[in-house]
């Protein structure tokens, strides 16, 4: 299975329960570092999810459209830095990122999807960081 | 000689071609509510034939040709970004159509289809029906031509108000544009009708700032508020001391409003006779005179009335006098403008309240985002009879505020109470026949008021309207 159906096919589970995803991700991220939330000031918890949610599907659409990934890796990595994430917190949100993701698979979490999704978020995170 | 031939179209004459010129409609999907993108409420999706909906650009085993959502203005028809909403599936809903205000939907995506309430995977639907997909989307069924009313070129962002306040996309409100524009630019006298809360003084207001006129002061009165023995004075003006010492000179509504235009409102309440002072200043020379003045003067000025009564009430060469008649369309008549102007409602209750806007709206990057909307509110929204149009969702908004529990806004019991389903009301009607009707009438002494509290209806407009569908009025003893 290719990657990036393997990539839809893990968020189609997660994003099946409501709000609860985006949700468990930033419980995640912040109990393990609780230093991120003075970055989550500016929205609301519940928009803050939404935005997060979008992103994170529009993302994964779109995975096999360079182009279109390009741009909008780049207008992401100039909005990060605006918001003051620096180079190190990346780690943080991939590690919470595949913690949620496992979670909310549970025994539907395979080898393959923990590969595909270490190495796409890898991947858009040296395209973000080569963008800044 | 060789016998000349004509084929049909030569034969057809342009007058005739206008005439039998109807616009091909298509049901659509008008996007009543969003969870995730609340900016597009208002785009519509036509269904023209078999298509794909849901999240994201075409897929390579879509089983019939993608549409997104497109934002359909006079002139204008422009397909947006494809849906981007987490919620709904890549492939959610195949819809088809089966003519011009029914289609047939499948769901085929994750979220749950939801119509009438029931969740299901397969339905026709009609225009007014509402299609919800779970906590994602909410769509109102339309049937509408593909390309809306030509109007004039207004600039203003899509959904938003227009630069006269008025609130719509949809057909009617595109329509009501048109009228207003055309009526604006002949600088005639206009009679607007509408019932209350429908927006007659805006859409007065909108023909003054689309007329030539516009630079000068708009003059607004409410008919129904003159005392009826100043009435004479409070429009013609007076000179000094006249009718009664110590009254001040004063140049009247019609002097006041020379070189501009002058809005009476509810003249539907003014006595006949007054109706009767006013045919000479309302021809062409707009001549008359102040109280106890011989002298004739002129007022170059467009009177702009608007009355909520029906138009047998009014003198019949009084109403003459009156070159456009407007009527504008309530809620009911432009279901797809409701969720655009329920979210103006919010915007500027946030705007002018800023404890509303922490409990009730998203905030966003610092700002004032979306209001956290309960999407049952919308389709209960949708399908309620307003009778009191804007201000009556006005009222139904501040219930909903001022008795919610919890940081959204919702169905509250005492909001409950007031909603209504359009059907049980349409089945209400259907059981009121044209006799029922004519005699609630005359045993009411043809009061509509009245004879609407006995026929158990809400208010004498659900009467009104009645008696317009029946062929009926309030005055005639025998109406043909």
């Amino acid at each position: 299975m290719s990657d990036a159906r393997v990539l839809r096919e893990t968020l189609e589970i997660v994003l099946a329960n409501d709000d609860t995803f985006p949700r468990r991700f930033y419980e995640v991220l912040f109990e393990r570092h609780p230093q991120a939330q003075a970055l989550f000031h500016r929205s609301s918890h519940t928009a803050q999810n939404k935005m997060f949610a979008k992103k994170l599907t529009a993302l994964v659409d779109h995975v096999e459209d360079p182009a279109w990934l390009e741009r909008e890796l780049t207008t992401l990595a100039a909005n990060h830095v605006g918001y003051g994430v620096t180079p190190e917190m990346y780690p943080w949100v991939g590690e919470a990122l595949l913690a949620t993701l496992r979670e909310a698979c549970g025994a539907a979490w395979t080898a393959d999807a923990e590969r595909a999704w270490t190495d796409t978020y890898a991947a858009m995170t040296r395209a973000i960081l080569s963008s800044t | 000689m060789s016998p000349i031939t004509s084929t049909n179209a030569e034969l057809e004459l342009p007058w005739n071609k206008v005439r039998s010129r109807v616009p091909r409609r298509y049901p659509h999907l008008v996007l009543a509510w969003s969870l995730d993108e609340p900016e597009r409420i208002g785009e519509a999706l036509p269904i023209e034939r078999a298509t794909s909906i849901g999240r994201g650009g075409p897929l390579d085993d879509d089983p019939a040709p993608r549409t997104s959502l497109h934002r359909i203005r006079p002139f204008s028809f422009v397909e947006g970004p494809p849906i981007g909403s987490a919620r709904i599936s890549r492939r959610q809903l195949i819809a088809e159509p089966v003519g011009e205000d029914e289609v047939r939907l499948r769901s085929v995506g994750r979220a749950l289809m939801r119509i009438g309430g029931k969740p299901v995977t397969e339905a026709s639907v009609r225009a007014g029906d509402v299609v919800e997909i779970h906590n994602a989307a909410v769509f109102l069924v339309a049937s509408r031509p593909l390309e809306l009313p030509a109007s004039p070129p207004l600039e203003f962002p899509f959904g938003a108000p227009d630069p006269f306040g008025i609130v719509g996309e949809s057909e009617n409100a595109w329509s009501l544009r048109a009228q207003l524009a055309f009526a604006a630019s002949t600088d005639r006298h206009v009679l607007i009708v509408g019932e209350s809360g429908v927006g007659k003084e805006l859409s007065a207001r909108a023909i003054h700032g689309l007329s030539s006129r516009r630079a000068s002061t708009f003059v607004a009165r409410n008919a129904a508020t003159m005392p009826e023995s100043l009435i004479d004075a409070e429009l013609f003006g007076n000179v000094k001391n006249y009718p009664n010492p110590g009254m001040p000179e004063r140049p009247g509504l019609i002097g006041e409003a020379d070189g501009s235009t002058l809005f009476l409102d509810e003249i539907g309440d003014l006595p006949e006779k007054c109706q009767v002072h006013l045919l000479r200043v309302l021809d062409d020379g707009g001549e008359y005179q102040r109280l106890g003045e011989a002298k004739t003067r002129r007022s170059s000025f467009r009177l702009v009335a608007a009355t909520n009564r029906p138009l047998e009430m009014l003198k019949h060469d009084f109403l003459a006098r009156f070159t456009h008649r407007i009527a504008l369309p309530g809620l009911p008549d432009r279901r797809d403008d409701v969720p655009l102007v329920l979210a103006e409602i919010l915007r500027r209750t946030a705007r002018n309240n800023p404890t509303i806007a922490a409990r009730f709206f998203e905030r966003r990057s610092g700002q004032v985002a979306e209001p956290r909307l309960a999407p049952e509110l919308v389709v209960r929204l949708l399908r309620h009879p307003f009778t009191h149009h804007v201000r009556e969702l006005e009222r139904i908004v501040w219930l909903a505020l001022g008795t919610a529990e919890a940081d959204y806004i919702g169905i509250t019991p005492a909001v409950e109470a007031e909603l209504r389903d359009s059907a049980e009301s349409a089945s209400e009607s259907v059981e009121l026949d044209r006799e029922t009707l004519a005699q609630a009438l005359a045993a009411n002494g043809r009061s509509p008021t009245r004879a609407a509290k006995a026929l158990g209806l809400k208010n004498r407009f659900v009467l009104l309207r009645l008696l317009k569908k029946h062929g009926l009025s309030v005055d005639a003893e025998h109406d043909g």
